[in-house]
Protein backbone atom coordinates (compact mmCIF):
# COMPACT_ATOMS: atom_id res chain seq x y z
CA UNK A 1 0.00 0.00 0.00
CA UNK A 2 2.61 2.58 0.60
CA UNK A 3 4.64 2.08 -2.48
CA UNK A 4 1.07 2.28 -4.40
CA UNK A 5 0.97 5.32 -2.60
CA UNK A 6 4.46 6.35 -3.01
CA UNK A 7 4.23 5.18 -6.88
CA UNK A 8 1.86 7.00 -7.60
CA UNK A 9 3.44 10.07 -5.73
CA UNK A 10 6.58 9.38 -7.01
CA UNK A 11 5.93 8.84 -10.66
CA UNK A 12 5.24 12.12 -11.93
CA UNK A 13 7.99 13.36 -10.31
CA UNK A 14 10.73 10.82 -12.13
CA UNK A 15 8.46 11.79 -15.05
CA UNK A 16 9.26 15.26 -14.58
CA UNK A 17 12.63 15.09 -13.40
CA UNK A 18 13.56 12.75 -16.33
CA UNK A 19 11.63 14.88 -19.06
CA UNK A 20 12.63 18.44 -17.94
CA UNK A 21 16.34 17.06 -17.24
CA UNK A 22 16.30 16.51 -20.82
CA UNK A 23 14.99 19.67 -22.16
CA UNK A 24 17.12 21.58 -19.66
CA UNK A 25 19.85 20.22 -21.12
CA UNK A 26 18.75 19.79 -24.84
CA UNK A 27 18.58 23.70 -24.46
CA UNK A 28 20.91 24.53 -22.65
CA UNK A 29 24.07 22.69 -23.69
CA UNK A 30 23.32 21.24 -27.11
CA UNK A 31 26.09 19.85 -27.57
CA UNK A 32 25.81 17.31 -25.15
CA UNK A 33 24.13 13.72 -26.18
CA UNK A 34 20.88 12.86 -24.70
CA UNK A 35 21.96 9.46 -24.24
CA UNK A 36 24.46 10.95 -21.82
CA UNK A 37 25.96 8.53 -19.24
CA UNK A 38 23.79 9.78 -16.32
CA UNK A 39 20.60 9.22 -18.01
CA UNK A 40 21.84 5.62 -19.84
CA UNK A 41 23.01 4.46 -15.23
CA UNK A 42 19.59 5.98 -14.82
CA UNK A 43 17.94 4.14 -17.01
CA UNK A 44 20.11 0.73 -16.88
CA UNK A 45 20.63 1.39 -20.96
CA UNK A 46 16.88 0.78 -21.91
CA UNK A 47 16.24 1.95 -25.31
CA UNK A 48 14.79 5.11 -25.08
CA UNK A 49 11.84 4.38 -27.11
CA UNK A 50 8.25 5.29 -26.47
CA UNK A 51 7.41 3.10 -23.69
CA UNK A 52 10.52 3.29 -21.29
CA UNK A 53 9.18 5.68 -18.93
CA UNK A 54 6.29 3.71 -17.79
CA UNK A 55 8.10 0.75 -18.21
CA UNK A 56 10.97 1.99 -15.99
CA UNK A 57 8.32 3.84 -13.93
CA UNK A 58 5.65 1.10 -12.89
CA UNK A 59 8.24 -1.92 -13.01
CA UNK A 60 10.99 -0.25 -11.29
CA UNK A 61 9.04 1.09 -8.34
CA UNK A 62 8.36 -1.53 -5.90
CA UNK A 63 11.25 -3.60 -7.33
CA UNK A 64 14.88 -3.26 -9.25
CA UNK A 65 14.44 -2.43 -13.01
CA UNK A 66 17.36 -5.00 -13.44
CA UNK A 67 14.87 -7.73 -12.46
CA UNK A 68 13.57 -6.87 -15.55
CA UNK A 69 15.84 -6.22 -17.85
CA UNK A 70 17.97 -9.44 -17.16
CA UNK A 71 14.76 -11.49 -18.22
CA UNK A 72 13.81 -11.96 -21.78
CA UNK A 73 10.20 -13.57 -22.20
CA UNK A 74 7.51 -13.51 -24.62
CA UNK A 75 4.72 -11.48 -24.54
CA UNK A 76 2.11 -14.06 -23.17
CA UNK A 77 4.37 -14.32 -20.23
CA UNK A 78 5.05 -10.56 -19.50
CA UNK A 79 1.19 -10.47 -19.24
CA UNK A 80 1.56 -13.10 -17.36
CA UNK A 81 4.32 -11.54 -14.87
CA UNK A 82 1.85 -8.25 -15.09
CA UNK A 83 -1.25 -10.61 -13.68
CA UNK A 84 0.52 -11.85 -10.75
CA UNK A 85 1.97 -8.87 -10.05
CA UNK A 86 -1.40 -7.34 -9.30
CA UNK A 87 -2.59 -10.53 -7.96
CA UNK A 88 0.78 -10.96 -5.17
CA UNK A 89 2.47 -8.38 -4.89
CA UNK A 90 0.50 -5.62 -4.45
CA UNK A 91 0.81 -3.44 -7.69
CA UNK A 92 -2.14 -1.30 -9.09
CA UNK A 93 -3.75 -2.57 -11.74
CA UNK A 94 -2.25 -0.77 -15.10
CA UNK A 95 -5.17 1.32 -17.49
CA UNK A 96 -5.94 -0.77 -20.66
CA UNK A 97 -3.70 1.98 -22.64
CA UNK A 98 -0.74 1.43 -20.42
CA UNK A 99 -0.69 -1.79 -19.63
CA UNK A 100 -0.30 -2.03 -24.11
CA UNK A 101 2.39 0.43 -23.97
CA UNK A 102 4.28 -1.51 -21.47
CA UNK A 103 3.92 -4.73 -22.72
CA UNK A 104 4.58 -3.46 -26.42
CA UNK A 105 7.81 -1.88 -25.15
CA UNK A 106 9.00 -5.31 -23.09
CA UNK A 107 7.67 -7.84 -26.08
CA UNK A 108 9.96 -4.90 -28.24
CA UNK A 109 12.92 -5.25 -26.07
CA UNK A 110 12.77 -7.96 -23.93
CA UNK A 111 11.89 -10.31 -25.51
CA UNK A 112 13.17 -13.99 -25.97
CA UNK A 113 15.59 -12.03 -28.98
CA UNK A 114 16.97 -9.87 -26.40
CA UNK A 115 18.15 -12.27 -23.87
CA UNK A 116 19.91 -14.18 -26.29
CA UNK A 117 21.73 -11.28 -27.45
CA UNK A 118 22.70 -9.39 -23.76
CA UNK A 119 23.77 -13.33 -22.93
CA UNK B 1 23.38 -11.27 -18.24
CA UNK B 2 26.73 -9.12 -17.94
CA UNK B 3 24.69 -5.67 -19.11
CA UNK B 4 22.63 -6.78 -16.07
CA UNK B 5 25.08 -7.47 -13.04
CA UNK B 6 27.89 -5.76 -12.12
CA UNK B 7 30.75 -6.41 -8.98
CA UNK B 8 29.69 -6.09 -5.77
CA UNK B 9 32.07 -3.01 -4.56
CA UNK B 10 31.67 -0.95 -7.82
CA UNK B 11 29.08 1.53 -9.56
CA UNK B 12 26.22 -0.11 -8.90
CA UNK B 13 23.91 3.00 -8.29
CA UNK B 14 22.69 1.75 -4.59
CA UNK B 15 21.57 5.75 -4.36
CA UNK B 16 19.86 5.24 -7.80
CA UNK B 17 16.38 6.66 -5.92
CA UNK B 18 18.13 9.04 -3.89
CA UNK B 19 17.49 11.49 -6.79
CA UNK B 20 13.99 11.86 -6.89
CA UNK B 21 14.14 11.96 -3.30
CA UNK B 22 13.09 8.60 -3.20
CA UNK B 23 14.80 6.55 -1.03
CA UNK B 24 13.71 3.14 0.67
CA UNK B 25 14.53 1.79 3.84
CA UNK B 26 17.12 -1.08 1.80
CA UNK B 27 18.58 2.28 0.77
CA UNK B 28 18.84 3.32 4.19
CA UNK B 29 21.11 0.51 5.24
CA UNK B 30 24.54 1.32 5.12
CA UNK B 31 26.49 -0.76 2.34
CA UNK B 32 24.59 -4.05 2.59
CA UNK B 33 27.41 -5.95 0.28
CA UNK B 34 30.11 -4.91 3.58
CA UNK B 35 31.85 -7.97 4.03
CA UNK B 36 30.89 -9.16 0.69
CA UNK B 37 33.57 -9.89 -2.07
CA UNK B 38 33.51 -10.58 -5.70
CA UNK B 39 29.90 -11.55 -5.68
CA UNK B 40 27.74 -10.60 -8.72
CA UNK B 41 24.73 -8.25 -8.08
CA UNK B 42 21.70 -9.37 -10.10
CA UNK B 43 19.42 -6.88 -8.45
CA UNK B 44 19.45 -3.81 -5.48
CA UNK B 45 16.01 -4.09 -5.00
CA UNK B 46 15.61 -6.80 -3.77
CA UNK B 47 19.15 -7.41 -3.31
CA UNK B 48 20.05 -11.03 -5.34
CA UNK B 49 24.08 -11.52 -5.48
CA UNK B 50 25.71 -15.04 -6.90
CA UNK B 51 29.09 -15.87 -6.50
CA UNK B 52 31.45 -16.75 -9.30
CA UNK B 53 31.99 -20.32 -9.33
CA UNK B 54 36.04 -20.02 -9.27
CA UNK B 55 35.63 -18.19 -5.96
CA UNK B 56 33.64 -21.04 -4.25
CA UNK B 57 36.87 -23.24 -3.98
CA UNK B 58 36.64 -22.99 -0.41
CA UNK B 59 35.75 -25.95 1.28
CA UNK B 60 33.69 -23.80 4.01
CA UNK B 61 32.16 -21.13 2.27
CA UNK B 62 33.41 -18.05 3.86
CA UNK B 63 31.05 -15.42 4.59
CA UNK B 64 32.21 -13.08 2.37
CA UNK B 65 31.18 -15.57 -0.63
CA UNK B 66 28.16 -16.77 0.33
CA UNK B 67 25.35 -15.64 -2.07
CA UNK B 68 22.63 -13.47 -1.15
CA UNK B 69 18.96 -13.87 -2.08
CA UNK B 70 16.47 -11.41 -0.33
CA UNK B 71 12.58 -11.37 -1.26
CA UNK B 72 11.82 -8.32 0.68
CA UNK B 73 13.55 -5.73 1.94
CA UNK B 74 15.56 -6.52 5.09
CA UNK B 75 15.32 -5.53 8.71
CA UNK B 76 16.54 -2.03 9.64
CA UNK B 77 16.82 -3.79 13.08
CA UNK B 78 18.83 -6.73 13.75
CA UNK B 79 20.08 -6.54 17.18
CA UNK B 80 20.26 -10.22 18.18
CA UNK B 81 20.16 -9.47 22.40
CA UNK B 82 16.18 -8.44 22.02
CA UNK B 83 15.49 -10.81 18.67
CA UNK B 84 12.90 -13.33 19.41
CA UNK B 85 11.51 -16.41 18.32
CA UNK B 86 7.75 -17.30 18.63
CA UNK B 87 6.92 -21.44 18.36
CA UNK B 88 3.47 -21.63 17.88
CA UNK B 89 0.34 -23.10 15.85
CA UNK B 90 -0.17 -26.69 16.52
CA UNK B 91 1.74 -27.13 19.81
CA UNK B 92 0.75 -28.00 23.16
CA UNK B 93 3.29 -25.34 24.26
CA UNK B 94 3.75 -22.64 22.03
CA UNK B 95 6.64 -20.47 22.98
CA UNK B 96 8.46 -16.99 22.35
CA UNK B 97 12.53 -17.44 22.88
CA UNK B 98 15.56 -15.21 22.69
CA UNK B 99 18.42 -16.16 21.42
CA UNK B 100 20.40 -16.48 24.58
CA UNK B 101 17.42 -19.03 25.57
CA UNK B 102 18.01 -20.95 22.52
CA UNK B 103 21.38 -21.72 23.45
CA UNK B 104 20.43 -22.00 27.15
CA UNK B 105 17.66 -25.06 26.48
CA UNK B 106 19.25 -27.00 24.05
CA UNK B 107 22.17 -28.57 22.08
CA UNK B 108 23.96 -26.31 19.98
CA UNK B 109 25.71 -27.77 17.00
CA UNK B 110 27.42 -26.95 13.68
CA UNK B 111 27.24 -28.50 10.51
CA UNK B 112 28.62 -27.58 7.18
CA UNK B 113 25.57 -27.55 4.85
CA UNK B 114 24.67 -26.94 1.47
CA UNK B 115 22.24 -23.69 1.09
CA UNK B 116 21.46 -23.10 -2.91
CA UNK B 117 18.76 -21.04 -4.59
CA UNK B 118 15.91 -23.07 -6.39
CA UNK B 119 16.56 -21.00 -9.18
CA UNK B 120 20.22 -21.29 -9.65
CA UNK B 121 21.22 -22.19 -13.15
CA UNK B 122 17.76 -20.08 -14.67
CA UNK B 123 20.06 -18.07 -16.94
CA UNK B 124 20.48 -21.34 -18.60
CA UNK B 125 17.26 -22.59 -19.70
CA UNK B 126 16.34 -21.72 -23.43
CA UNK B 127 13.58 -20.20 -23.90
CA UNK B 128 14.01 -17.76 -21.01
CA UNK B 129 12.07 -18.39 -17.82
CA UNK B 130 10.67 -16.16 -15.64
CA UNK B 131 12.72 -14.47 -12.81
CA UNK B 132 16.21 -13.82 -11.25
CA UNK B 133 19.44 -15.06 -13.82
CA UNK B 134 21.87 -16.75 -11.69
CA UNK B 135 24.34 -18.72 -13.66
CA UNK B 136 25.90 -21.13 -11.03
CA UNK B 137 26.57 -19.13 -7.78
CA UNK B 138 23.59 -19.22 -5.90
CA UNK B 139 25.05 -22.19 -3.58
CA UNK B 140 27.53 -22.35 -0.85
CA UNK B 141 28.29 -24.67 1.85
CA UNK B 142 29.59 -22.34 5.05
CA UNK B 143 29.71 -23.87 8.75
CA UNK B 144 26.20 -23.09 10.51
CA UNK B 145 26.32 -23.02 14.24
CA UNK B 146 22.98 -22.98 15.93
CA UNK B 147 20.05 -25.24 17.55
CA UNK B 148 18.56 -28.53 16.14
CA UNK B 149 15.11 -27.49 14.35
CA UNK B 150 14.00 -30.89 15.41
CA UNK B 151 14.87 -30.55 19.12
CA UNK B 152 13.30 -27.31 19.32
CA UNK B 153 9.68 -28.85 17.78
CA UNK B 154 9.70 -31.66 20.23
CA UNK B 155 9.79 -29.67 23.11
CA UNK B 156 6.98 -27.27 22.01
CA UNK B 157 4.96 -30.73 22.14
CA UNK B 158 3.44 -30.66 18.01
CA UNK B 159 0.50 -32.05 17.81
CA UNK B 160 -0.44 -35.22 15.74
CA UNK B 161 -2.45 -33.16 13.03
CA UNK B 162 0.39 -31.05 12.41
CA UNK B 163 1.70 -31.91 9.27
CA UNK B 164 3.75 -29.22 7.93
CA UNK B 165 6.12 -25.92 8.89
CA UNK B 166 5.08 -22.30 8.27
CA UNK B 167 8.36 -20.17 8.44
CA UNK B 168 8.24 -16.10 9.23
CA UNK B 169 10.84 -13.31 8.78
CA UNK B 170 11.31 -9.86 10.11
CA UNK B 171 11.54 -8.62 6.56
CA UNK B 172 9.16 -6.25 4.46
CA UNK B 173 7.29 -6.49 1.81
CA UNK B 174 8.41 -4.76 -1.28
CA UNK B 175 5.58 -3.13 -1.96
CA UNK B 176 6.15 -1.55 1.56
CA UNK B 177 2.57 -3.12 2.65
CA UNK B 178 2.96 -3.01 6.64
CA UNK B 179 2.39 -6.86 7.69
CA UNK B 180 2.58 -8.04 3.92
CA UNK B 181 5.26 -10.69 3.98
CA UNK B 182 7.50 -11.24 1.49
CA UNK B 183 8.01 -14.40 1.61
CA UNK B 184 6.88 -17.44 3.97
CA UNK B 185 7.48 -21.11 2.91
CA UNK B 186 7.25 -24.42 4.87
CA UNK B 187 8.13 -27.90 5.08
CA UNK B 188 6.77 -31.20 5.72
CA UNK B 189 7.02 -31.76 9.34
CA UNK B 190 9.28 -35.11 8.02
CA UNK B 191 11.65 -33.03 6.38
CA UNK B 192 11.86 -30.51 9.68
CA UNK B 193 12.29 -33.34 11.93
CA UNK B 194 15.87 -34.06 10.08
CA UNK B 195 18.72 -33.38 12.75
CA UNK B 196 20.66 -31.54 10.33
CA UNK B 197 18.38 -28.58 10.06
CA UNK B 198 19.22 -25.90 12.57
CA UNK B 199 17.94 -22.33 13.98
CA UNK B 200 21.14 -20.92 13.29
CA UNK B 201 22.87 -17.91 14.98
CA UNK B 202 26.47 -18.46 13.82
CA UNK B 203 28.04 -18.80 10.30
CA UNK B 204 31.91 -19.95 10.56
CA UNK B 205 32.06 -19.23 13.69
CA UNK B 206 30.63 -15.46 13.33
CA UNK B 207 27.82 -13.49 13.47
CA UNK B 208 25.49 -13.89 10.64
CA UNK B 209 26.13 -11.44 7.52
CA UNK B 210 23.18 -9.00 7.73
CA UNK B 211 22.17 -9.91 4.33
CA UNK B 212 22.35 -14.38 5.45
CA UNK B 213 20.07 -13.18 7.70
CA UNK B 214 21.40 -12.37 10.30
CA UNK B 215 21.13 -12.26 13.83
CA UNK B 216 18.89 -15.95 13.25
CA UNK B 217 17.75 -18.08 10.41
CA UNK B 218 16.63 -21.20 9.53
CA UNK B 219 18.86 -23.75 7.39
CA UNK B 220 17.13 -26.45 5.90
CA UNK B 221 19.63 -27.80 3.48
CA UNK B 222 19.28 -29.72 0.33
CA UNK B 223 16.02 -28.32 -0.22
CA UNK B 224 15.41 -24.67 -2.16
CA UNK B 225 17.21 -21.65 -0.15
CA UNK B 226 13.80 -20.15 0.32
CA UNK B 227 12.74 -23.10 2.86
CA UNK B 228 15.86 -21.84 4.87
CA UNK B 229 14.10 -18.24 6.45
CA UNK B 230 16.34 -15.44 7.14
CA UNK B 231 15.47 -12.73 10.18
CA UNK B 232 13.65 -16.23 11.41
CA UNK B 233 10.77 -14.78 13.85
CA UNK B 234 8.10 -17.40 14.13
CA UNK B 235 7.85 -20.97 13.11
CA UNK B 236 4.12 -22.27 13.36
CA UNK B 237 2.70 -25.69 12.54
CA UNK B 238 -0.18 -26.75 10.18
CA UNK B 239 -2.21 -29.29 9.64
CA UNK B 240 -2.60 -28.51 5.89
CA UNK B 241 0.36 -27.77 3.14
CA UNK B 242 1.51 -23.80 4.21
CA UNK B 243 0.16 -21.68 1.66
CA UNK B 244 2.43 -18.87 2.69
CA UNK B 245 3.48 -15.94 -0.05
CA UNK B 246 5.59 -18.10 -3.01
CA UNK B 247 4.67 -21.57 -1.55
CA UNK B 248 1.74 -21.40 -3.98
CA UNK B 249 0.78 -20.38 -7.57
CA UNK B 250 4.18 -21.46 -9.67
CA UNK B 251 6.79 -20.07 -7.03
CA UNK B 252 9.06 -22.77 -6.39
CA UNK B 253 7.32 -25.36 -7.87
CA UNK B 254 7.42 -27.61 -11.41
CA UNK B 255 4.98 -29.26 -14.01
CA UNK B 256 5.34 -32.98 -12.96
CA UNK B 257 5.22 -34.32 -16.09
CA UNK B 258 7.60 -33.22 -18.95
CA UNK B 259 7.10 -30.11 -20.92
CA UNK B 260 8.37 -28.58 -24.31
CA UNK B 261 10.96 -26.04 -23.27
CA UNK B 262 8.36 -22.83 -23.12
CA UNK B 263 5.66 -24.46 -23.14
CA UNK B 264 2.17 -23.26 -21.04
CA UNK B 265 1.72 -24.96 -17.55
CA UNK B 266 -1.50 -24.25 -15.62
CA UNK B 267 -0.70 -22.80 -12.17
CA UNK B 268 -2.67 -25.83 -10.67
CA UNK B 269 -0.73 -28.51 -12.27
CA UNK B 270 2.61 -27.55 -10.44
CA UNK B 271 4.08 -29.37 -7.91
CA UNK B 272 6.30 -28.02 -4.57
CA UNK B 273 9.89 -28.82 -5.27
CA UNK B 274 11.30 -31.18 -2.01
CA UNK B 275 15.03 -31.82 -2.62
CA UNK B 276 17.15 -30.43 -4.59
CA UNK B 277 18.44 -32.61 -7.61
CA UNK B 278 22.43 -34.03 -7.69
CA UNK B 279 24.89 -31.29 -9.10
CA UNK B 280 28.45 -30.42 -8.79
CA UNK B 281 30.56 -27.55 -9.88
CA UNK B 282 33.67 -27.17 -11.07
CA UNK B 283 35.33 -24.43 -8.54
CA UNK B 284 39.18 -24.66 -9.95
CA UNK B 285 40.69 -23.53 -12.58
CA UNK B 286 38.73 -20.83 -13.42
CA UNK B 287 36.87 -21.25 -17.08
CA UNK B 288 39.07 -19.75 -19.76
CA UNK B 289 42.44 -20.47 -18.35
CA UNK B 290 45.47 -21.08 -21.18
CA UNK B 291 47.80 -23.61 -20.29
CA UNK B 292 51.63 -24.52 -21.67
CA UNK B 293 51.12 -27.91 -20.06
CA UNK B 294 49.13 -31.18 -20.98
CA UNK B 295 47.83 -31.81 -17.81
CA UNK B 296 45.84 -30.13 -15.44
CA UNK B 297 44.50 -30.37 -11.96
CA UNK B 298 40.54 -29.81 -11.49
CA UNK B 299 38.68 -29.72 -9.08
CA UNK B 300 35.08 -28.64 -7.20
CA UNK B 301 31.97 -29.56 -5.31
CA UNK B 302 29.49 -31.87 -5.51
CA UNK B 303 26.28 -32.18 -3.59
CA UNK B 304 22.89 -34.05 -3.54
CA UNK B 305 19.66 -32.75 -1.70
CA UNK B 306 18.32 -34.82 0.23
CA UNK B 307 20.93 -37.75 -0.89
CA UNK B 308 25.26 -37.69 -0.80
CA UNK B 309 26.87 -37.91 -3.89
CA UNK B 310 28.78 -41.82 -5.07
CA UNK B 311 30.83 -40.55 -7.98
CA UNK B 312 32.20 -37.91 -9.90
CA UNK B 313 33.15 -38.17 -13.44
CA UNK B 314 35.22 -35.58 -15.90
CA UNK B 315 35.04 -35.07 -19.34
CA UNK B 316 37.64 -33.42 -21.58
CA UNK B 317 35.64 -34.43 -24.76
CA UNK B 318 32.59 -33.30 -24.49
CA UNK B 319 31.53 -36.43 -23.47
CA UNK B 320 32.43 -38.88 -25.44
CA UNK B 321 34.65 -40.82 -22.91
CA UNK B 322 34.75 -40.23 -18.94
CA UNK B 323 36.92 -40.58 -16.37
CA UNK B 324 36.06 -40.65 -12.40
CA UNK B 325 37.78 -38.28 -10.14
CA UNK B 326 38.76 -38.38 -6.73
CA UNK B 327 35.59 -37.80 -4.54
CA UNK B 328 35.96 -37.25 -0.78
CA UNK B 329 33.25 -38.03 1.30
CA UNK B 330 30.91 -34.68 3.04
CA UNK B 331 31.93 -34.16 6.46
CA UNK B 332 28.45 -34.83 7.66
CA UNK B 333 25.19 -35.61 5.92
CA UNK B 334 24.31 -32.24 3.55
CA UNK B 335 28.14 -30.85 3.77
CA UNK B 336 29.37 -31.03 -0.22
CA UNK B 337 31.67 -33.21 -1.50
CA UNK B 338 35.23 -32.55 -2.69
CA UNK B 339 36.19 -33.90 -5.73
CA UNK B 340 39.62 -33.16 -8.22
CA UNK B 341 41.04 -34.97 -11.35
CA UNK B 342 44.17 -34.89 -12.88
CA UNK B 343 43.26 -34.50 -16.79
CA UNK B 344 45.64 -34.92 -19.90
CA UNK B 345 44.75 -33.00 -23.03
CA UNK B 346 46.33 -35.08 -26.42
CA UNK B 347 47.11 -32.17 -28.29
CA UNK B 348 46.88 -27.95 -28.23
CA UNK B 349 43.99 -26.64 -28.81
CA UNK B 350 40.85 -26.07 -27.09
CA UNK B 351 39.08 -28.02 -24.71
CA UNK B 352 36.07 -28.11 -22.23
CA UNK B 353 36.19 -29.86 -19.49
CA UNK B 354 32.87 -30.63 -17.51
CA UNK B 355 31.88 -32.80 -14.66
CA UNK B 356 29.08 -34.94 -14.07
CA UNK B 357 27.94 -36.11 -10.68
CA UNK B 358 26.01 -39.16 -9.82
CA UNK B 359 24.10 -39.69 -6.19
CA UNK B 360 23.62 -42.64 -4.22
CA UNK B 361 20.09 -43.40 -6.06
CA UNK B 362 22.25 -43.62 -9.13
CA UNK B 363 20.54 -40.47 -11.03
CA UNK B 364 23.03 -38.41 -13.04
CA UNK B 365 23.32 -34.33 -13.92
CA UNK B 366 21.50 -34.11 -17.31
CA UNK B 367 23.37 -32.53 -20.25
CA UNK B 368 20.59 -30.21 -20.66
CA UNK B 369 18.38 -29.20 -17.65
CA UNK B 370 14.50 -30.37 -18.10
CA UNK B 371 12.80 -27.25 -19.00
CA UNK B 372 10.27 -25.46 -16.35
CA UNK B 373 8.43 -22.33 -16.23
CA UNK B 374 10.17 -20.84 -13.70
CA UNK B 375 13.45 -22.14 -14.17
CA UNK B 376 14.30 -23.88 -11.48
CA UNK B 377 16.02 -27.12 -10.46
CA UNK B 378 18.71 -26.61 -13.47
CA UNK B 379 21.57 -29.00 -12.37
CA UNK B 380 22.81 -29.68 -16.08
CA UNK B 381 26.72 -30.57 -15.88
CA UNK B 382 28.79 -27.44 -15.46
CA UNK B 383 31.33 -26.60 -18.14
CA UNK B 384 34.71 -25.07 -18.03
CA UNK B 385 36.98 -23.88 -21.18
CA UNK B 386 40.53 -24.49 -21.21
CA UNK B 387 43.07 -23.33 -24.17
CA UNK B 388 46.00 -25.36 -23.84
CA UNK B 389 48.98 -24.25 -25.77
Amino acid sequence: MVARILAWAVMPVIFAAAVLGLNARAESEPEIDPESDQEQALFRGMPDEDGRLEVFGFCGSCHSIDLVLQQGLPRAVWEQVLVEMVRDQEMAPLQPNLRVKVLDYLEEYYGPARKARTQ
Amino acid sequence: MAAAGAVAGSALPFDRWSRHGFISEANAQALPLEGKDGLTVLGDRPLTAETPPHLLDDEVTPVARHFIRNNGIAPADMAADTWTLTIDGLVDRPVTLGIEELRKRFEVVSHRLVIECGGNGRAGFEPPARGNQWTYGAVGCSEWTGVRLADVLEASGYKETAIYTAHEGADLHLSGTPGKLPISRGVPLQKAMDPYNLIAFEMNGGPLHPMNGAPLRLVIPGWPGSCSQKWLTRIWLRDVVHDGPKMTGSSYRVPPYPVAPGEFVPEEDMKIIHAMPVKSLITRPQTGLAIDSRELEVAGHAWAGDAEVDRVDVSTDYGATWQAAELGPPRNPHAWQRFSAKVRFRAPGYYQVWARATDSNGVSQPFTPPWNPKGYLNNSLHQISVRVD
